[in-house]
C-alpha cells in the first residue's frame, strides 16, 4: 500500500482567469495517485453530500472490429459484484463460472460448426443447467444493495463513445463505502450472470435501438455519416455482435482498459480533503496502472458528396441533418458551438422563430455540436419534427436558407450579446449541480488539457466574431459535407 | 435460490477462502488485498451532523406566500411559482385547457409587450422563463444571471399578471399541442403510461387526456376565464433562491410580482376518487419487437399513515423483480416497480417491464409471482435493514441545493403538507420489522385487483392475454 504523503495543491494560480464569480479555483484541489488515479476535489460544503465521478478515457470508439458494444458490455457487468461482493462461497463459484465457459464453449462450437440441431439443444441444455448452477451461489446485483443502504443516490454509470463514467451521490459520512466498493470493482470484478446480461443488453438494444423512432433513425444517420471512423458504429453493438459476445473477449477488454492511470476521479461536495485522500490511497492505491495499448482509430475520409438516408418507420416524420465539423483543440468548435445558438437557442432563435412560431412547419427543431462524440471529428446535427400537413423537406429547405444568411450575411452585435449572455447563464448552470461540474472537470481533465481550461469556455465563445461565423458557416456546412436521415411512415400509417 | 442478503455468509465464505487458500491455487482473489477490507454493511461512519437549512417565508402584500433561500455561490439566480392550475381542473370536454392556458400565459405576449418582443428580450437576457401545466399544478419556472435578477422579475410579473393571451400565438401553441397528440403513439411506453393511468383512475379527471376534439374545442375565452379562475397569487406559491441578499429581494419581488392582484378566492376543490378500477386485461397492438408492460392498483393517498410503508413495500417489490426478471432470467433491460404521489387522489403502486414480444406472458406471471411472493414469504432482516436504512441515509439529499429545498417548501405549502410530515414518515419506516412488512404486504399488494396494460404485438406473444383476465383491445383515439 502506498504511503507516500501526497501534497494537495490549491488551484490558486488560476484565479485570475476570466471567471469571476465562479468561485471554482479556490475551491478546487488536485492530486495524483503513484498509479496515475488523477483526483479533483472541490469543496463546497453547503450541503453534507459528495457527488463522486469515475470517468474512463475508453468508449465505444476503443472497441475491436466485431465486439461492437463490449464497453456498453462491461460497464454493466462492472455492477455484478467481486469475489467477496457477491458471492454466498467465491471458491465454489469461480469453479462453477469455470463450468459456464466451458458449457458455452461447446455450445456455441456446435452452433457455429453447423452440428445437428438435437446436438445443440442438447449442448444449450447443459449451458443453461451450468448457468443455474453458478447463479446458486450468487448474490444478485449486491452492489446495488450495498451501496442503496448508505443512502447512495444515482449510483450508476453510462458509456459513450469517447469514456466510461461511474458515478454516485453519497451522504457525506459514507464517502468510505463507495471508494472501497469501487476499488473492489476495479481490483476484482467477477463477470457472472455474464450471459444473463447479454440478453439484458439484447432487449436495451431493442428498446433504444428498435423500437423508438429517434433511435432508430440515428444508427442509420451515424452509420451514413461515419463510413470509416467508428463513430458511425452503433454505440451499444449489433444485434449479432452482442449475441456473440463470451466473457473471456469482455474480460479481456476490461482488463486491457479499466486502469487508474486511465481515469479521472472528480469529488464534488462535504469533503474532508485529508480524510478523502487517505481513503484513496488506502483503496484505490492499491490498483496498478497498465499502459494504454497502441490503437489505431480509422481518420474519417472527407466527405466529398452529400448521404442521404431515408427510413420507412411506423412513426410520424422527422428529419437529421449533420455535417462534418472539427475536433477540439480547433477553434472553430466554439465558433459552431455559437451558430448552433444562434440558430436554434431559445424562442427567438433564428430557426425556432421561423419553424416554430411564425411559420409553423416544425413541432421542434433542436440542434447539438459534436455529435456523437468528441474526441475525434464529428458532426454539427440538427434535428426537427414537422407540423403535419408540413414535411421534413419543407423544413430541410428552410434550414439551408437559414444558413445561407450566415455564410452570406455578418451576424449582428446584438445577437451576438444574446449568445454571449447565454454562454455565461449556461456556464453556471452547469457549475451550479455538484454533479454538472464533477462531469466537466473530469472530461477536462481526461480530454482538454486539465480541468481548469473549463473555465476559460465563457470566454472562448465570447470571443467568437461576426467574421469567424461566417467563414466557419461557408466552410463546413456546405452540401457536399452533410448527412440528411428522414425517418417517415410507410404508406400504412401514411394512410391513417 | 433465494439468495441471502446480510453479510453473514460472506464472512463465512472469507474465513473458508483463507482457510483452504493452499488447496485452491487457482482462486487468485484470495491473494488481493481487498480480502482484508470491510464488508459495506458492517462499516461504521460518524454520524452525519448538519444543520438542515431553512428558507425564509414571507408573505407578499398581494398573498402570495414565497420561500426564500439564498446561495451566493454562482451568479445565478432561480425560482419557481407554483399555482394550482393543473390538467386536473380541465373541463372534460376541453381536456388540454390546463396545458394551453399555461403555454400561452408565457408565449402570447406580456404588459405591453408583444410575444416577439418578450422572447428576444428574455433570450437577450438569457433568462429561462417557462410556464408548464402539470397535473395538480402549474409552474412558471425563472432562472438567469442575478445582474439580471431585477428585468427578469419585471418580465415574469407581467407574465404572471398581465398575458396578452394574443390570437396568433394561441393558434401557434394549439397547432403545437395538436401535433404532439398526433405524435403520441410513436413511443410505446408513453402509450402504455397513458392507457395505464387512463385505466386505473377511470372515471376520474386525472384519467383524461388531450385529444385532437378536445383541444380544438378551445377558444381564447376559454382560456382567459381559466386563467382568470386560477391564476392569482393567493392560489399559488413561490420559490426563489441563488445571489441574492434576502431583504432585498423581498423588496424586489413585491416591487415586480406584488403586481400580480390578488383576488382572494378559495380555490375550488378536487373531486375525489373512490372507485376500484376493475381488474381488466387492456391491450393495444402495435407491430413492435417488445412490449411494453404495467400493471398496479390504486393504493393509499399520501396523508395515510401507512403510505410510507408502502413505499417501502415497492422498493423491495423492485428489487425482486429486477433481480428475478433481469438478473438472473435476462428477460428485460427496464424493469421495476413504484409507487405514484397520492396527492389529493391515492397514489398507484404498479410495476412494469419491457421485454421481448415472445417473453410477454411468462413476464407478467414473474411479476405477479414476485407480488404474491411478497405477501406470502418473510423477507429476510438483512434485507429489510438495507432498505429501511436506505430509506434513511438518503434523506439528507432533501437538503441538497438552495432551489430543492425553496422549492420543496413551496409546494409542501401550496399542498397543504405538514412541515414536519416526511419526519414522521420516516419514523414510521425505521421501526418496520419483517414481521410486520409482511403484515402491510397482505393487507396493500393485491396482485387479483390489478389492472394490467400491454402495449405490443398479440400474434408474437407466448402465451394468450386471457390466462391473466378478461381482455379489452384498446382502439387509439387522437
Amino acid at each position: 500500500m502506498l504511503k507516500k504523503i501526497l501534497f494537495l495543491i490549491p488551484a490558486l494560480l488560476l484565479a485570475s482567469l476570466p471567471v469571476a464569480g465562479s468561485g471554482l479555483a479556490e475551491q478546487a484541489y488536485r492530486f495524483e495517485l503513484d498509479n496515475g488515479l488523477r483526483v479533483l476535489m472541490v469543496q463546497r460544503p453547503w450541503a453534507p453530500v459528495i457527488h463522486c465521478h469515475l470517468m474512463f478515457d475508453v468508449g465505444g470508439i476503443d472497441e475491436p472490429p466485431g465486439l461492437g458494444g463490449i464497453a456498453h458490455m462491461v460497464e454493466h457487468m462492472a455492477f455484478k459484484g467481486t469475489s467477496i461482493l457477491g458471492s454466498l462461497n467465491p471458491f465454489r463459484e469461480h469453479e462453477l463460472l469455470d463450468r459456464v465457459e466451458e458449457a458455452a464453449d461447446a455450445y456455441f462450437d456446435a452452433l457455429q460448426s453447423g452440428a445437428p440441431q438435437e446436438e445443440i439443444d442438447r449442448r444449450h441444455a447443459e449451458f443453461l443447467r451450468a448457468r443455474e448452477e453458478a447463479q446458486g451461489v450468487a448474490q444478485p446485483n449486491i452492489l446495488d444493495q450495498l451501496m442503496g443502504s448508505q443512502g447512495a443516490v444515482g449510483y450508476n454509470a453510462y458509456t459513450s463513445y469517447d469514456h466510461t463514467s461511474y458515478v454516485v451521490s453519497l451522504p457525506a459520512n459514507r464517502l468510505e463505502a463507495w471508494i472501497r466498493v469501487q476499488a473492489d470493482v476495479l481490483l476484482d470484478a467477477v463477470f457472472r450472470f455474464f450471459y444473463e446480461e447479454v440478453d439484458v443488453v439484447k432487449e436495451e438494444r431493442r428498446q433504444r435501438n428498435e423500437d423508438q423512432p429517434v433511435g432508430y433513425l440515428r444508427e442509420r444517420f451515424l452509420a451514413a455519416a461515419f463510413q470509416k471512423h467508428p463513430y458511425g458504429r452503433p454505440l451499444i453493438g449489433s444485434m449479432e455482435e452482442i449475441a456473440n459476445y463470451r466473457t473471456r473477449t469482455a474480460w479481456e477488454f476490461w482488463e486491457t482498459h479499466y486502469h487508474p492511470n486511465r481515469a479521472v476521479l472528480v469529488m464534488v461536495g462535504d469533503i474532508d480533503l485529508e480524510r478523502a485522500k487517505d481513503l484513496l490511497e488506502r483503496y484505490f492505491g492499491v490498483l496498478e496502472p497498465r499502459e494504454r495499448p497502441p490503437g489505431w482509430i480509422p481518420e474519417e475520409p472527407e466527405q466529398e458528396g452529400e448521404r442521404r438516408v431515408w427510413v420507412e418507420y411506423n412513426a410520424e416524420p422527422q428529419l437529421m441533418i449533420g455535417w462534418h465539423q472539427p475536433a477540439y483543440p480547433d477553434r472553430d468548435i466554439y465558433v459552431l458551438e455559437v451558430i448552433k445558438d444562434l440558430l436554434v437557442s431559445g424562442r427567438s432563435s433564428r430557426l425556432y422563430k421561423r419553424l416554430v412560431v411564425e411559420e409553423q412547419t416544425a413541432l421542434s427543431v433542436s440542434g447539438a455540436t459534436e455529435v456523437p462524440g468528441a474526441r475525434y471529428p464529428s458532426l454539427f446535427v440538427f434535428y426537427a419534427q414537422p407540423r403535419y400537413p408540413h414535411t421534413t423537406e419543407e423544413l430541410e429547405a428552410a434550414i439551408y436558407e437559414e444558413i445561407e444568411r450566415l455564410q452570406n450575411e455578418l451576424v449582428s452585435a446584438d445577437e451576438l450579446v444574446k449568445i454571449h449572455n447565454r454562454a455565461r447563464a449556461s456556464f453556471f448552470s452547469v457549475l451550479a449541480s455538484n454533479s454538472g461540474l464533477a462531469q466537466n472537470m473530469a472530461y477536462y481533465e481526461l480530454f482538454r488539457g486539465g480541468w481548469e481550461n473549463l473555465l476559460a469556455y465563457p470566454g472562448l465563445i465570447q470571443s467568437v466574431t461576426a467574421e469567424e461565423i461566417r467563414e466557419a458557416a461557408r466552410k463546413y456546412l456546405r452540401p457536399e459535407r452533410r448527412t440528411v436521415a428522414i425517418l417517415a411512415p410507410g404508406p400504412e400509417k401514411a394512410a391513417e | 435460490m433465494q439468495m441471502s442478503k446480510t453479510g453473514a455468509p460472506m464472512r463465512l465464505a472469507v474465513m473458508l477462502a483463507v482457510l483452504f487458500l493452499a488447496a485452491c491455487p487457482g482462486s487468485a482473489f484470495t491473494e488481493k488485498p481487498s480480502i482484508e477490507w470491510p464488508y459495506p454493511d458492517e462499516m461504521e461512519f460518524p454520524p452525519l451532523e448538519f444543520t438542515s437549512i431553512e428558507p425564509v417565508r414571507h408573505v407578499l402584500s398581494n398573498g402570495l406566500t414565497v420561500y426564500l433561500l439564498e446561495d451566493r455561490d454562482l451568479p445565478l439566480l432561480q425560482g419557481t411559482v407554483y399555482i394550482k392550475a393543473g390538467s386536473i381542473y380541465d373541463p372534460p370536454e376541453q381536456k388540454g385547457l390546463a396545458g394551453l392556458t399555461a403555454r400561452l400565459t408565457r408565449a402570447g405576449g406580456a404588459g405591453a409587450r408583444t410575444a416577439a418582443e418578450v422572447d428576444e428580450r428574455l433570450d437577450y437576457l438569457a433568462a429561462l422563463v417557462t410556464v408548464n401545466g402539470y397535473v395538480l399544478y402549474a409552474t412558471a419556472e425563472f432562472s438567469c444571471l442575478s445582474e439580471y435578477a431585477a428585468e427578469t422579475l419585471d418580465l415574469v410579473a407581467d407574465i404572471l399578471a398581465a398575458p396578452v393571451f394574443a390570437e396568433d400565438l394561441l393558434a401557434t401553441e394549439r397547432n403545437r399541442m395538436l401535433e404532439t397528440i398526433r405524435r403520441q403513439y410513436d413511443d410505446p411506453v408513453q402509450v402504455a403510461v397513458r392507457e395505464f393511468n387512463r385505466r386505473v383512475y377511470e372515471g376520474h379527471p386525472v384519467s383524461l387526456y388531450p385529444t385532437i376534439a378536445s383541444v380544438n374545442a378551445i377558444t381564447r375565452a376559454d382560456v382567459l376565464a381559466f386563467h382568470a379562475a386560477y391564476y392569482f397569487p393567493e392560489n399559488a406559491t413561490m420559490a426563489v433562491s441563488g445571489d441574492f441578499n434576502t431583504e432585498e429581494m423581498i423588496a424586489l419581488l413585491e416591487k415586480t410580482i406584488g403586481r400580480w392582484e390578488g383576488k382572494g378566492v378559495e380555490p375550488p376543490e378536487l373531486p375525489p376518487f373512490d372507485r376500484q378500477p376493475e381488474p381488466k386485461v387492456y391491450y393495444v397492438e402495435r407491430p413492435l419487437t417488445q412490449s411494453v408492460i404495467f400493471l398496479g392498483h390504486p393504493t393509499l393517498t399520501f396523508d395515510n399513515p401507512d403510505y410510507p410503508v408502502i413505499g417501502v413495500l415497492s422498493e423491495i417489490f423492485e428489487g425482486n423483480l429486477y433481480n428475478e426478471i433481469r438478473t438472473r432470467r435476462g428477460l428485460a433491460y427496464a424493469v421495476g416497480s413504484g409507487l405514484s404521489d397520492g396527492y389529493r387522489i391515492p397514489g398507484i403502486l404498479y410495476a412494469y417491464a419491457i421485454t421481448r414480444a415472445d417473453a410477454t406472458g411468462q413476464v407478467i406471471e414473474l411479476i405477479l409471482a414476485e407480488m404474491e411472493k411478497i405477501r406470502e414469504v418473510q423477507i429476510t432482516t438483512g434485507h429489510a435493514n438495507r432498505v429501511r436504512d436506505g430509506a434513511v441515509n438518503r434523506a439528507v439529499f432533501r437538503h441538497t441545493s438552495a432551489s430543492a429545498i425553496a422549492g420543496r417548501n413551496a409546494v409542501d405549502d401550496l399542498l397543504d403538507i405538514d412541515p414536519g410530515f416526511f419526519e414522521k414518515q420516516l419514523e414510521k419506516i425505521q421501526v418496520l420489522t419483517p414481521g410486520n412488512l409482511l403484515f402491510y404486504a397482505f393487507d396493500y399488494l393485491r396482485p387479483e385487483e390489478v389492472v394490467i396494460v400491454v402495449v405490443g404485438y398479440a400474434p408474437m406473444f407466448d402465451k394468450k392475454l386471457e390466462e391473466f383476465g378478461e381482455v379489452i383491445l384498446v382502439e387509439l383515439e387522437q
